[in-house]
């Protein structure tokens, strides 16, 4: 099984939907195991083999009861200041690029693509993130992590939106409608993050967002006053965090996550439906 | 009438005017105001567009055209005054006058345009494009006003007419160079009070509480659409330009029917729209498209142009997707706006989410992050001293701060049971006499000895518990009453001066401290508020924006210590000036201005 979490912005909760995703299924012993094909991010962690990846990914790798190592995050892109970029591939310095000097693009997508291919190969559910918006569309032709992936691969995707910003119907059809023709009929789902009070006050929209794109809706996700690693600068989760080790916090507060997403009637039977799909194109 | 009488006399014998510069109520309606008719030579027209009638002393209808800025649009001043000397009219008697009205209605009176400002989100950028345009369209010489039919915020200002309406409208209107900021900018402004329930206020005063649904299907379809019509159309008699700002997101398919806020607004006013796009977070092209696309097809058309707000790095690297996003969806993009670093206060709390705080000085200053924070507006002056504002949630968070401020709250009995919860009151009974603490508003009722709620208003549960016991004060919620005034005030200590701030809180105070104020009334003898026990560096009072003016922020920063006696006072007013032209100056260099007059004429 697998399946691509995409975003409607950055900071919509892709980072913790996957590790949530990765926590229920590990609970059930479907061997997920996360994995970003591409991570713009400062935030990176240690693998122990000594490779560095985002720390996103090390956190949803625990989430799965899993060591994280490089293969979960194969591209780590980190701005070095002065319009400089570090690109580490396989948790290894690989270039420095920018100002006139083209990163090889191709190239690190075949690597991002092994990597994948062998988490395939050794795991049952890979949960996989995307990276911001899917759906800028000054920088499609140049996407890895998103319409990227979808293109060099047959995984079929879903779209999540923070309803705390406000203008979630809108996000998720926006993005819908700006992805390719030819990659929609894989997007299957879509999922609302981040919801407080009743949830009933939003059954309209949703029809209309299922009926207008053929997508289905997995679920409402309601709010959770929890912290979890910040993956850039636009991410601001707040409120708890307790726990002797930081990864012993994040645990906890993944474990809670799972709990109200569990309870929440969140359609995790529908989520492995999609994410067995085959494409028919 | 006589005495009205006498000074349209002596107004006709001096002449044409102009702004009188000399006044000390100068400008008392507007940046540019004409005042060579202080007292109107038509008083009363009876003209249902320019005033009313309303209900005197012994039941006597009198003529109230207090907010009509006809007579002082410069242009009308001076062609009613070249009429009158024309053709020899000499008193206020003269029938011919009459004449003069309806001609210079006819001729210089039109009814105003709307536009409206929508956004794909909160945190747009709606309330800052709204301001900007105000000065934008200001500085042409046109009189403008904001206008937000429903406002949903915590952070509220007092009115001089004592009305409440959302902060953000009256810092709107100072950028339209407006004097007196009035309830009908602001008709319909929301409270939350918890994660279902709201105050509604109608025209400044509270009207009743609402839960979500409720507020829905019997609110909105009831007054709320009439009170939005009503203001908006005596906002537009009286502008040439009223720029509507939206609430939330426009395209929220699942109330649409009963949003009032957004283009349901914009057709009552019949109002050209503008969507804001934050690009900050990403998504901005596909934020624009669903909002427009998910928007029925009649209310549609009314969008006429997209802004993408918020550029950091170079605003040509979307050009592209701008104008790939202008051909999809039929729209121009007419500005791509830079992130622009400019010091106004943020709307609702939504903006303090995941803040540690605000400002880089030296001088930290705790602020405890109430859950229920109101008016925390409050403080930003001290950020514009150069001083650190941290916010505090735990007691570990006050380490290291050189002073404390416990600032306003929704809820005073519920969010001191939280600071107690938290640890944080008990690190402050610690602190105490060691560093300055001031509450203002509900901070300074948690600063007394008892809270007395003992008819439940506040917290619920019927209780009487005792507060910090830094003042020997007690303060009762006795009955549902709020207080809402605006005041002037005299600081009482230091260096003495004066400000002006506002009183809006639930329950009464009796004080048995020294006082800090003395306030002024025009209608009642003088009376003192606020405490002060300087020897344990404690102060305590329930004027809102204390900080706005010099005197007690020197005042209270001089208990920081050297590092803040050393510390420029800049005037808050001042500096929200500048960073009103800045803001305008780059929405003016980053927009299609051509393009934008043409959507505001409704020539687009």
């Amino acid at each position: 099984m697998r399946v691509l979490v995409l975003g409607t912005s950055s900071a919509a909760g892709k980072t913790t939907l996957c590790a949530m995703l990765c926590r229920h299924y590990m609970r059930e012993g479907k061997d997920p195991v996360p994995f970003k094909a591409s991570n713009l991010s400062l935030n990176s962690y240690a693998t122990k083999d000594g490779g560095e990846i985002g720390m996103g990914q090390a956190f949803q790798a625990w989430s799965a009861g899993l060591e994280p190592v490089t293969d979960m995050n194969p591209v780590l892109l980190k701005p070095s200041g002065g319009g400089m970029m570090q690109a580490v591939v396989n948790g290894k310095p690989y270039m420095d690029y920018g100002k006139g000097k083209e990163l090889d693009r191709e190239a690190v997508m075949r690597e991002a693509l092994k990597a994948y291919g062998r988490l395939a190969e050794n795991h049952g559910f890979i949960i996989c993130e995307g990276s911001g918006s899917p759906a800028e569309i000054n920088l499609m032709d140049r996407d890895l992590a998103n319409t990227g992936l979808m293109e060099r691969t047959d995984i079929p995707a879903i779209i999540v939106g923070d309803i705390e910003r406000g203008g979630v119907f809108a996000a998720i059809y926006g993005t819908w409608r700006l992805i390719p023709d030819d990659l929609k009929p894989r997007i299957k789902g879509f999922v609302i993050n981040r919801f407080r009070g009743d949830a009933s006050i939003l059954k309209d929209g949703l029809d209309r967002i299922e009926e207008l794109t053929g997508m289905k809706c997995l679920g409402v996700l309601p709010y959770v006053y929890l912290r979890f690693p910040e993956e850039d600068s636009c991410s601001d989760s707040d409120g708890k965090l307790e726990g002797a080790t930081v990864r012993e916090a994040y645990l906890r507060n993944v474990d809670e996550l799972t709990d109200t997403a569990e309870a929440s009637g969140f359609d995790f039977g529908l989520l492995e439906e999609i994410a067995r799909s085959r494409s028919s194109s | 009438m006589k005495i009205i009488g006498k000074k349209v006399n002596e107004e006709i014998e001096r002449g044409y005017l102009g702004p009188n510069l000399e006044c000390d109520y100068h400008p008392s309606h507007f940046t540019g105001q004409d005042c060579t008719f202080c007292y109107c030579p038509f008083y009363p027209c009876g003209d249902g567009d320019l005033g009313w009638e309303l209900d005197g002393k012994r039941g006597r209808k009198v003529w109230n055209c207090s907010d009509c800025l006809f007579i002082h649009r410069p242009e009308v001043a001076s062609h009613i005054m070249s009429e009158i000397k024309r053709m020899g009219i000499t008193d206020y008697s003269d029938v011919r006058l009459r004449g003069v009205f309806e001609e210079t209605k006819k001729n210089y009176w039109h009814m105003g345009k709307a536009l409206m400002v929508v956004g794909a989100t909160s945190d747009a950028g709606k309330s800052i494009t709204v301001a900007a345009l105000c000065r934008v369209l200001h500085r042409k010489g046109y009189l403008v006003a904001p206008f937000k039919s429903q406002n949903m915020s915590l952070n509220s200002k007092v009115t001089r007419g004592g009305a409440e309406i959302a902060m953000i409208q009256t810092l709107q209107a100072q950028a339209a160079g407006l004097t007196n900021p009035d309830a009908h900018m602001n008709p319909i402004l929301l409270k939350p009070k918890g994660d279902d329930i709201s105050q509604v206020i109608v025209c400044g005063k509270p009207f009743a509480d609402y839960r979500v649904k409720e507020y829905y299907s019997e609110f909105v379809p009831g007054p709320g659409i009439e009170i939005v019509r009503e203001h908006v159309d005596f906002m537009r008699k009286r502008y040439d330009f009223v720029i509507m700002e939206g609430a939330g997101s426009p395209a929220e398919i699942n109330i649409y029917d009963k949003d009032i806020a957004n283009m349901k607004a914009a057709e009552i006013a019949d109002a050209s729209v503008i969507l804001v796009v934050n690009v900050e977070w990403g998504g901005a092209y596909a934020y624009a498209l669903g909002t427009v696309e998910l928007i029925p097809e009649k209310d549609r058309k009314r969008i006429k142009g997209i802004i993408l707000n918020n550029v950091r790095g170079d605003p040509e690297k979307m050009r592209s997707g701008a104008d790939k996003l202008s051909e999809m969806v039929g729209i121009p993009v007419i500005g791509i706006i830079p992130h622009v670093d400019v010091a106004l206060p943020s709307e609702d709390s939504e903006a303090l989410r995941g803040a540690k705080g605000k400002g880089e000085g030296k001088i930290r200053v705790g602020v405890v992050k109430f859950p229920r924070i109101a008016n925390f507006t409050d403080i930003d002056p001290l950020v514009l001293d150069g001083i650190q504002v941290v916010y505090v949630e735990s007691p570990k968070d006050l380490d290291g701060v050189s002073a404390v401020i416990l600032p306003g709250t929704k809820n005073t009995v519920m969010d001191y049971r939280w600071m107690r919860e938290k640890g944080i009151a008990g690190r402050l009974a610690e602190l105490r006499g060691k560093l300055p603490i001031l509450g203002i508003c509900g901070g300074y009722q948690m600063m007394g000895a008892i809270l007395d709620d003992s008819m439940g208003i506040e917290g619920g549960k019927k209780e009487v518990i005792d507060g910090l016991g830094f003042f020997g004060n007690r303060t009762v919620f006795a009955e549902y009453k709020k207080t809402v005034a605006n005041r002037d005030a005299a600081l009482l200590k230091g260096d003495g001066g004066n400000l002006t701030g506002y009183e809006l809180h639930m329950g009464q105070t009796e004080v048995s401290e020294e006082p800090l104020f003395r306030i002024d009334s025009m209608f009642a003898p003088s009376w003192n508020e606020g405490s002060v026990r300087e020897d344990e560096k404690l102060f305590g009072t329930y004027l809102h924006g204390c900080f706005d003016a010099q005197p007690f922020r020197r005042y209270f920063l001089s208990f920081l210590g050297d590092a803040a006696a050393d510390m420029p006072m800049k005037s808050y007013g001042e500096s929200l000036e500048e960073s009103l032209d800045a803001l305008a100056d780059a929405f003016e260099s980053s927009l299609d201005m051509g393009k934008l007059m043409e959507i505001l004429e409704g020539k687009a």
